[in-house]
């Protein structure tokens, strides 16, 4: 990251890593929220119901599993196809 | 990144500038939030648009933003959890 590595303050770059951290998990309960909703929620009403809720914990584990296996898929398929991202239109 | 940390190192030794970036942010995620929810409560709640909003779809509009916070609550606390179970999940996560 810097070539002038011994110049970084260790503690300055663990505040922007940790930070970064906070901020990528954030996105990820902003996207799950959206998500979720989209597929949990029919009108909203005076409360949360079980039902609704029950959907909503599914979403949250399904939405990380289909995310690990995009993940493993990609990674197979790049194995197989060499440089495919060439084909991928920027 | 020699622009980053000098405006880091300004941030964490400046309590004006912390204070001024804090309530900007604070202003910008609350825009957001309008933004999104007008989207998500319109799609949820609105059928045919009329000549006016009726009663009906203001009720329905006041639950959406209820409980469209209850979920977004609800959704952070099932992510810490499944977190705290899965461990470490987050890189598979796409960035």
């Amino acid at each position: 990251m810097d070539t002038q590595g011994d110049k970084t303050d260790p503690q300055l770059q663990q505040f922007i890593e940790i930070e970064s951290q906070k901020q990528r998990f954030q996105q990820l309960v902003h996207q799950m929220t959206e998500v979720c909703w989209e597929k949990c929620m029919d009108k909203p009403g005076p409360k949360l119901d079980s039902r609704t809720e029950v959907c909503f914990i599914n979403c949250v584990e399904r939405f990380i599993d289909t995310s690990q296996f995009i993940l493993n898929r990609l990674e197979q398929t790049q194995r197989t196809r060499g440089s495919f991202s060439e084909t991928i239109a920027d």
